[in-house]
């Protein structure tokens, strides 16, 4: 144990007169030598604090065999510098103050210390020595900074265990992760399943995520208080190893001094704020980047259209009593109220529209008249059907409804699609003569790779799928056969979505791009790359100017369509996203994935709204928004169908919903409360504690929901494949 | 760069081709329990040697691996090299399972499966594996071996024989892949059919698994829908009542099993009517008008009906003697049906047995005692006919309103009755009962299932059964007054050409004596209304 001398005001004489004849000296000293003598040093200079720490620390200090730094080697410090990180615990004015701190600890590196250093980092015991010691500190640490500490941790970990593989101690590397991985599996799963293979200093020059971590700096956001104990106990400890963590603090860490001490992060909760700068971004400042300016107001209507409609609708009026005191007309008016920040009707070029489309037109109106009203209050909870598939041998890889609701697919691993209609009608081909005209079901075959995703076009006369092949197939439904093959991705694609207008279509791909096509092109039009890891996912805002990506690394993506460019990132998820779902509005978003939380986005800022939890601990593959928006559903491995109340919790949110019974704990967690009060519930069968905003749960049998879907009246349907 | 050419950069050794000991590595990777050892995180079995330094993180030695494997290959490898390789066969292997794990989640699965290794490696530019069936998971077979008793896994290979092979039968083709819908929830509420789990089979998984099971509504999902499923069978609320009670008693921390609770006031009131209503103090005649007059007016009972129609079900079972009695819970029943508030409708099915019961039952009333005179017996036979009367009333009441709403209820009352009426063993009151009913469900019933059993009923119940006179004569009557019925329902164009004649042809008695039998036809004809009664019979056939 020695008291470091970072300041440049040790006099010049004593630190160079000391250490050169020390040096020798030092390897005579046994451990128990050392101790006794700096133990003499505090007390006479009456450093009792600093002496009692030392006593608790020696005592437990594991491998006497370290060659620590004596008393003779360091210069010592004059007692104020030492002592002043300490009362530093009090504010400084000065918010940056510790990271000149660190680096004020460089200039006394002279070639000794250099070799003392070298020798200390070259053993690989002194790691896992320094680790532990820090992270027993940390836990022990007041409740008050554990938080903020324990982020830290992180960092350190995969640094220590990169420094140790690069060096060379793989023996020792190993030791060292699998000891401390648990740690950090909650938060960093995915990261550390890459990390983990890692064993030879080849594999980290190879390995992407291994590279960022060398050479990008890590942020992280502490509070002045917490940052000044960690250094000052780096310090205090630097023998056993703290001069190794405050090498890697200096050389990879970015200590971010946060002034915001209102803002509480959840144990457990990523901090958007954190992580390696401009990896996962392309930039450093996500607030700032979030800050491009988007249109995110629904497309507006060509005025002949609209006209049109209006005509048709108000012929119809004549003939019908208005349901639920609307005319279709108002209905109209109030789904095509214009918005202020709406994209020219030009912004994206479309196809002339004719009858077919008006007469779609007609029939939205007529369904969003008649949807039922959904929501926590005064009106019900979805009501739900479920499609489960039987036979299907685990090979069902995809489902999709389309928005007449009268069709189901399925995409299977045996590289075709099948069409299946939900009202049991004949799929007639336009063809008379076509043998399966009788059949209500239908065998796409052309793929030669599993399906992935696929999607309906919004006039139910196209499906998209994408595969394994690394190409997209555009469907005719009139004739039920292949009409285009889309090549461009060097990789599997995972998912395909039709733009909410049609004629364009997004895909999603393991080539780490989401491509943008148009229905008559054979080549993407815009190819939205910047992504450091598969694209998961993939939507498009309902004004079909934006596309979101969900990825496998953790975060979510807007695009702008006409620039190609990132215009939004979204940044909170702990594992890769499965699914998206952009509210009718399209001012939120909302994303699910492995780390089974449903996330709701602000589009507009890009930040995080809320997290909803309740799902168990298993993927969640589907996510739909009710019509009206107030509803979100969720779906997933855990075999339920989730509801949310979508407003709860924001700015949106309404009164709130009387609980049934007259039960006192009705604080939203009374989950917990209930699973606390039963005394029989064994310790280990934790219950997971739902959000305030689930609303309710519908379990399945055993059958793990792939997709969940609305109907334009609302009503939800589920799917899933039953595998025995 | 591929696996291949990493290698071949790395370790140069003469005589060691990359490409000969790949496979049997990827072999390894398929073979290894490492890959079930992935995604279940149980501790696996070791095959370390305690005390050797662990240089992976999962069980498999690579180390010891690669030695044998270069064994096999008959290559002296040096153990530095062997090390090094080994490493990186692992780091490799961890490339390959990190892809292999994205093909299995977007094939929404939880198994890995070979096939997914094999997208991997196409991914990864790697030559792919061929002989592994994706069809199914392999197999692995634990053996001992050494003095150590280490267990060792191997794949379990069957071998084929080809000729075998080709002579077999085809296997069956696979059924069609094919749905089934069922509904999951309605409005917010789960209901109870096959298809959905039960709240205890949910309860049961562990909830890591199955996620939570509260909500902004509700502390406990489960146990709403569980309340809301007794609500709907309302034969268990009394129950539950008491097993509430008696859980009360032995752990006040045990939630109740009736979601509901009901407050005090209702519970009050609920209690003090049913105390009144089977009270038989004439001098509370008073205070029952009120209860029921109470029950038929007052909004807000509607948490009370279950118990109610438990309440009255089990009276109407137990009391059967007591016509009084049964008479109150008709009105009961009557009283809840006039109460606008009161939405009865998903207690038709649990009414419908209590109607029935008192519409069919063998016996209502005391039975007569053998001494008592005629008159006293007749007082009791009317007696016990009005009750009947007033449950065929309250039938023809629920049917009408709730006929269309359950498409199976009214075939399922004329079956029940009709089968009532054919039993030549019950006694008088069950056959005129079900008369009753037929009577109440309308001319079609009449004509398509009374008119078609009547020659064989009357042969059967009145003529060739030991009842008195009496008895046959009040059959026969009411036969007839229903068989009337059917009359008041044609059109009065007709009966302009009835003024003509009032006899009935000769060709239509012949034809009503071969539809009803001879006896009953004559009764028929000896009435005033004959022509009617046979034109509605023979409506739409003949013209009479």
């Amino acid at each position: 144990m020695a008291q470091n001398p970072p300041q440049t005001s040790v006099p010049p004489g004593n630190g160079a007169a000391q250490p050169r004849p020390a040096s020798r000296p030092q390897q005579q000293y046994s451990q128990a030598d050392l101790n006794r003598i700096v133990m003499e040093y505090l007390n006479k200079k009456g450093f009792h604090k600093t002496e009692a720490m030392f006593r608790l620390e020696s005592s437990n200090s594991p491998t006497p065999a370290v060659p620590a730094v004596s008393t003779a080697t360091t210069p010592m410090a004059g007692p104020t510098e030492i002592l002043r990180p300490r009362d530093g615990m009090l504010p400084r004015p000065d918010a940056d103050r510790p990271r000149e701190y660190i680096q004020s600890l460089q200039p006394p590196r002279q070639i000794r210390e250099d070799e003392e250093r070298a020798k200390i980092e070259n053993d690989p015991e002194v790691y896992y020595r320094a680790y532990s010691t820090l992270r027993s500190w940390v836990y022990s640490s007041l409740d008050l900074y554990k938080p903020e500490l324990f982020r830290v941790l992180y960092p350190l970990f995969v640094h220590c265990y990169l420094e140790l593989v690069s060096k060379g101690f793989v023996a020792q590397a190993k030791t060292f992760f699998d000891k401390f991985l648990s740690d950090h599996l909650a938060l960093h799963g995915v990261e550390i399943s890459q990390l983990a293979g890692i064993s030879l200093p080849g594999h980290i020059r190879e390995n992407k995520l291994a590279q960022a971590y060398r050479s990008k700096e890590y942020r992280i956001s502490v509070s002045k208080t917490s940052m000044y104990l960690l250094l000052h106990f780096l310090l205090e400890n630097e023998a056993v190893g703290g001069s190794v963590l405050i090498g890697i603090i200096n050389q990879y860490l970015k200590p971010v001094i946060s002034t915001r001490t209102e803002r509480v992060v959840r144990e457990g909760e990523a901090d958007p704020n954190e992580g390696l700068t401009g990896f996962v971004a392309n930039t450093t400042e996500i607030d700032k980047f979030n800050e491009q300016s988007v249109l995110l107001g629904k497309l507006p209507l060509e005025p002949e259209i609209e006209k049109e409609v209006q005509a048709e609708l108000k012929v119809k009026d004549e003939n019908t009593e208005p349901v639920n005191g609307k005319t279709l007309v108002e209905e109209f008016e109030e789904l095509n109220a214009p918005d202020k920040d709406s994209p020219s009707a030009d912004s994206i070029p479309l196809p002339m529209k004719d009858a077919s489309d008006i007469k779609r037109m007609i029939l939205a109106v007529e369904d969003s008249r008649l949807k039922v009203k959904l929501g926590a209050i005064q009106a019900s909870a979805p009501s739900v059907c479920m499609y489960t598939f039987h036979n299907t041998n685990a090979n069902l890889t995809s489902l999709e409804f389309n928005s007449d609701s009268n069709l189901v697919a399925g995409g299977f691993q045996d590289s075709y699609v099948k069409l299946w209609s939900l009202d049991g009608r004949p799929l007639r081909a336009l063809s008379k003569k076509d043998p399966h005209n009788n059949s209500d079901s239908r065998k796409l075959v052309g793929h030669s790779g599993p399906v992935y995703g696929m999607s309906f076009s919004p006039d139910n006369r196209y499906l998209i799928s994408a595969s394994e092949d690394k190409t997209a197939r555009l469907w005719s439904l009139d004739t039920y056969s292949a009409l285009v093959s889309y090549k461009g991705h060097n990789q599997p694609i995972w998912d395909v979505k039709f733009s909410p207008m049609g004629h364009y279509f997004a895909t999603a791909s393991h080539d780490q791009t989401a491509r943008l096509w148009a229905t008559d092109h054979i080549y993407p039009l815009r190819i939205f790359a910047g992504h450091i890891n598969d694209v998961d996912c993939v939507d498009f805002h309902p004004n079909s100017n934006y596309v979101f990506t969900g990825l496998s690394d953790k975060t979510c993506r807007m695009w702008d369509v006409q620039t190609g460019n990132a215009v939004r990132i979204f940044m909170g998820h702990t594992g890769p996203v499965n699914c998206l779902a952009v509210s009718p509005d399209g001012r939120w978003l909302a994303s699910a994935g492995e780390d089974s939380v449903v996330n709701v986005w602000d589009v507009g800022s890009g930040r995080k709204l809320k997290s909803m939890r309740g799902h168990g601990k298993s993927s969640i593959y589907s996510l739909a928004f009710s019509k009206d928006g107030s509803v979100l559903v969720s779906g997933g491995a855990d075999n339920t169908v989730r509801v949310w109340d979508v407003k709860r919790n924001t700015q949106d949110a309404g009164p709130l919903p009387e609980a049934f019974s007259g039960d006192a704990s009705r604080d939203g967690m009374g989950g917990g409360a209930d699973g606390a009060k039963k005394p029989t519930e064994k310790a280990n069968r934790k219950e997971i504690i739902a959000t305030p905003d689930h609303m309710t749960a519908y379990f399945t049998k055993k059958i793990p929901v792939y997709k969940v879907h609305f109907s334009r009246r609302n009503l939800c349907l589920a799917g899933g494949a039953l595998n025995p | 760069m591929t696996l291949i050419e990493i290698s071949q950069n790395l370790f140069l050794f003469p005589g060691l081709n990359p490409k000969s000991y790949l496979p049997l590595f990827l072999h390894v990777l398929y073979t290894s329990p490492l890959l079930h050892y992935h995604f279940h995180s149980k501790s696996p079995p070791t095959m370390e040697a305690p005390g050797k330094v662990p240089l992976s993180h999962t069980l498999w030695s690579p180390h010891d691996t690669v030695k044998d494997v270069a064994e096999f290959l008959g290559i002296n490898l040096p153990d530095d090299a062997a090390k090094n390789l080994a490493m990186d066969v692992e780091y490799r292997i961890h490339e390959i399972l990190e892809t292999a794990i994205k093909f299995m989640r977007h094939s929404k699965r939880k198994l890995l499966t070979t096939s997914d290794i094999s997208h991997a490696l196409r991914v990864l530019n790697i030559e792919p594996l061929y002989g592994y069936d994706t069809s199914q998971p392999p197999v692995f077979k634990e053996a001992l071996f050494g003095a150590a008793g280490q267990t060792l896994y191997y794949l379990d290979e069957a071998e084929f024989e080809f000729e075998k092979l080709i002579n077999q039968e085809l296997p069956r083709v696979p059924r069609q892949a094919t749905f089934t819908a069922h509904w999951l929830a309605i409005e917010g509420v789960q209901p109870t059919v096959p298809q959905n789990p039960s709240a205890s089979e949910i309860k049961s998984l562990p909830p890591i698994s199955r996620g939570a099971i509260s909500s902004i509504l509700s502390n406990d999902l489960l146990s709403s829908a569980a309340d809301s499923s007794n609500g709907a069978s309302a034969a268990q609320g009394e129950d539950s009542k008491d097993l509430r009670q008696k859980k009360k008693d032995k752990d006040v921390e045990i939630k109740p099993l009736v979601k509901h609770v009901l407050s005090k006031e209702l519970k009050l009131y609920f209690d003090k009517v049913v105390e009144v209503l089977i009270s038989s103090d004439p001098e509370k005649e008073s205070l029952r008008e009120a209860a029921l007059s109470s029950l038929r007016t007052d909004p807000g009972l509607h948490q009370l009906v279950p118990y109610f129609i438990q309440f009255v079900a089990e009276q109407i079972t137990n009391q059967l003697r007591n016509i009084d009695l049964l008479i109150t819970m008709l009105d009961v029943i009557s009283a809840l049906y006039d109460n606008k508030t009161i939405f009865l409708s998903p207690y038709v099915h649990a009414l419908m047995p209590c109607i029935l019961t008192l519409l069919l039952a063998k016996r209502i009333g005391t039975p007569s005692k053998e001494g008592s005179s005629e008159e006293a017996a007749q007082e009791l036979m009317k007696s016990q006919f009005a009750v009947r009367e007033f449950a065929s009333v309250l039938l023809e009441h629920v049917l009408n309103s709730y006929g269309s709403s359950y498409s199976t209820l009214k075939p399922r009352v004329a079956r029940t009755l009709l089968r009532a009426l054919l039993d030549a063993t019950k006694p008088i009151g069950t056959h005129y009962g079900a008369l009753l009913g037929l009577e109440k469900l309308g001319p079609e019933v009449i004509k398509l299932v009374l008119v078609g059993n009547l020659k064989l009923w009357y042969k059967l119940v009145i003529e060739d059964s030991d009842r008195t006179e009496i008895e046959k004569q009040i059959l026969t009557d009411k036969t007839v007054e229903v068989l009337s019925k059917l009359s008041s329902e044609i059109p009065d164009i007709a009966d302009q050409d009835a003024m003509e004649t009032d006899d009935v042809s000769t060709e239509i008695q012949s034809k009503l004596a071969e539809r009803i039998g001879e006896s009953l036809a004559k009764i028929v004809l000896e009435r005033p209304n004959a022509k009617q009664i046979c034109k509605g019979i023979f409506f739409g056939e003949v013209n009479v």
